[in-house]
């Protein structure tokens, strides 16, 4: 079965670089998106099993980002994971309102991220992602 | 102030001399409007519906004699200027009254026009200035915090790519690593992670000194809090060759606190010791109950370092202190952690000191407030001097889907607090502290002051209000159910005090068996 495919958006295309391999080396697959505008329109497009979402980002932040996949019908059941420099002081709590899965402050432990991408894949996918 | 007049509110109960000081704002070059009443109830209640320029107050009213007077005035309308007409006796109490906040006084029978004038003028503009003070400070307090906030933000994006490629390398994602290369990435990454404390360290300082730390206390127990930390600190201590020791009495009483933040005080606690500590010494962190005080759980983090020098002791809790001795001076932090720790142990309303002799080491100190289920219960269980008829434990267990996502969980199960707290009468009810969550599964208890049968009408509404809860329904399952917790008839004599400890004896009786962890709960929960 195919891996599970996860969408990194990010506006700093270093760290959208750094998840991409660390992703890839954990046997998923990835597509990129740099701004919100362009991760509504690529996740239409790829249809992606997980989303990595940051918050500040051009052309609509993540929590435009994170609307607008709600109210989509076809994109509301793909689980986001936010992955953000914000304080989660003032943003955890908004961002799980909005719907995100989980959030991670950066930098964050990859470990965990990976356990928590591991869980929240939707099971199906999930089950395909196991190592065979 | 030409074209308009200044609005003046005289308090004054003698007509005669109210009269006089009407005669002298006339005889004033400025146009006045003046507001005169006889008792201080008639000038709080004017001051209520509006504020005049400035007040003219006698401090000895029918109603209200002396300090009371203008401390009442000084509450109702802080922003008003107040000049006090004070008599030849009390005078001294006028210039008391200039130290709590009033402007300026006039003693009656030596007022003339132009000082009546120029007293109101100057009070109005000390006010002003005052005020405008106040604001630019805090002004300048929010600017700092939105200032922080944005450079720890943008000094996190660096610190993640740094963070992230460095273990790209060492995990060998990139090619093999040799030996050399590793230490040296391993040495890169303890410094960003050095780097990345600094910045959470600043930011939570200077919300600590904004007052924006919100606390969420919870019963937990204190054990699993000391073991969490020290587990946290092991690598640290012992990358330095410093011991780490941990001694615990369990049966110390479950805490209500915040635990992350209890984490935090000891993290900063053991860190600060471990920074001080010589190789081959040792750190101890304890926690047991308060000999002193049976409301509060008293922890320590005793080190082997080289103590603190006697003109240090005053400041060591300042922000930004740090000791000029410390014996790592190669990597000094911020010198924050103390202060933090210090900010958040007082939050709880607790206590943080400190013993320490140079040379010997230092030991810090602080405590905690222990969950009294007692004391919460008993203005719930005492109604009119006497234990209530009947009380009733509903509990309420949110079991999440197995695959529901971790983050919306917590939240929801937070949300349904928040909708189970407006399911209940506050002053015949009490949505028992959560406990810290052993798992998934939360359980919420209610105790209530009822009966089984209208206990009923509760949950009916429970049920309601928690199915509306947004995201519940499609992530976990909702489960209500009660038991009435037997009552033991008082005994002739019995304080009502006792009363109550008995039933928090029984409710907690019930607890433990729910939560299933008899066992350490029986030991912990303090009554």
């Amino acid at each position: 079965m195919a891996n599970s495919k996860i969408m990194i958006v990010d506006d700093d295309p270093d760290l959208r670089r750094a998840l991409g391999l660390r992703l890839r080396a954990n046997k998923y697959d990835t597509v990129n998106a740099g701004d919100g505008y362009s991760a509504i329109a690529m996740a239409y497009k790829e249809r992606p099993d997980l989303i990595i979402l940051d918050l500040g980002l051009p052309a609509g932040d993540g929590f435009v980002v994170l609307e607008r996949l709600q109210k989509s019908d076809r994109l509301s059941a793909i689980p986001v994971i936010v992955l953000t420099a914000s304080d989660a002081q003032s943003s955890e709590r908004r961002a799980l309102q909005a719907g995100a899965a989980a959030f991670f402050q950066k930098p964050a432990d990859n470990a965990e991220l990976l356990e928590v991408i591991r869980a929240t894949l939707p099971q199906m996918a999930r089950e395909s992602a196991l190592p065979s | 102030m030409k074209g308009q007049s200044t609005q003046v509110l005289l308090i004054e109960d003698n007509l005669g001399d109210a009269d006089l000081v009407r005669l002298r704002l006339v005889e004033g070059k400025s146009a006045v409007d003046v507001n005169h009443v006889n008792r201080l109830a008639d000038g709080l209640a004017s001051l209520r519906e509006k504020s005049p320029a400035v007040i003219l107050l006698d401090l000895n009213l029918p109603d209200s004699q002396g300090a009371e007077t203008f401390r009442k005035v000084l509450e109702m309308a802080p922003d008003v200027p107040v000049v006090i007409l004070s008599g030849q006796e009390d005078e001294a109490l006028a210039i008391k009254a200039l130290h709590q906040g009033v402007q300026d006084y006039l003693v009656k029978g030596a007022i003339s026009s132009s000082s009546l004038d120029r007293a109101m003028r100057y009070a109005v503009e000390r006010q002003a200035l005052l005020r405008s003070l106040e604001m630019s400070r805090k002004q300048q307090l929010e600017f700092k915090n939105q200032f922080l906030s944005h450079v720890s933000h943008e000094l996190r994006t660096p610190l993640t790519a740094i963070h992230q490629y460095v273990n790209i390398l060492l995990d060998g994602l990139a090619g093999e690593v040799q030996g050399e290369q590793r230490d040296h990435l391993k040495t890169i990454l303890r410094s960003v992670n050095q780097l990345g404390a600094m910045v959470r360290d600043l930011l939570e300082a200077s919300r600590a000194e904004a007052g924006k730390i919100r606390l969420s206390p919870r019963c937990v127990a204190a054990p699993d809090l000391i073991h969490a930390a020290a587990t946290m600190m092991k690598a640290t201590a012992s990358e330095k060759g410093v011991g780490l020791e941990v001694g615990v009495d369990t049966t110390l009483p479950v805490l209500y606190a915040d635990p992350d933040r209890v984490l935090e005080i000891l993290i900063n606690l053991i860190e600060n010791a471990v920074k001080f500590t010589p190789a081959g010494g040792a750190v101890t962190i304890q926690g047991c109950a308060a000999a002193a005080d049976t409301d509060f759980a008293y922890f320590s983090v005793t080190d082997t370092g080289c103590g603190i020098a006697a003109e240090a002791k005053p400041l060591i809790f300042e922000r930004l202190y740090q000791d000029p001795n410390a014996v790592d001076s190669s990597r000094k932090g911020l010198g924050l952690g103390l202060f933090i720790a210090k900010e958040l142990v007082s939050l709880h309303g607790g206590r943080i000191w400190f013993a320490s002799e140079p040379g010997e080491g230092t030991t810090f100190s602080f405590t905690l407030p222990l969950y009294s289920l007692a004391k919460l219960l008993f203005p719930v269980v005492i109604h009119e001097g006497r234990l209530r008829e009947a009380v009733v434990l509903v509990k309420v267990v949110l079991r999440p889907h197995p695959n529901a996502p971790r983050g919306r969980w917590k939240d929801i199960t937070q949300r349904c607090l928040e909708a189970l707290q407006g399911c209940v009468y506050l002053d015949k009810d009490l949505v028992l502290p959560p406990m810290a969550a052993t798992g998934s599964v939360e359980t919420f208890m209610v105790v209530a002051s009822t009966d089984l049968e209208c206990a009923n009408v509760m949950m009916t509404r429970i049920r309601e209000q928690l199915g509306k809860v947004q995201g519940l329904s499609g992530a976990g399952e909702l489960e209500v159910s009660a038991s009435a917790v037997p009552l033991a008839e008082a005994g002739p004599g019995q304080s009502l005090d006792a009363q109550v400890h008995k039933v928090a004896e029984a409710v907690n009786e019930i607890v433990r068996s729910v939560l299933g962890e008899a066992q350490r709960l029986s030991a912990a929960t303090k009554t």
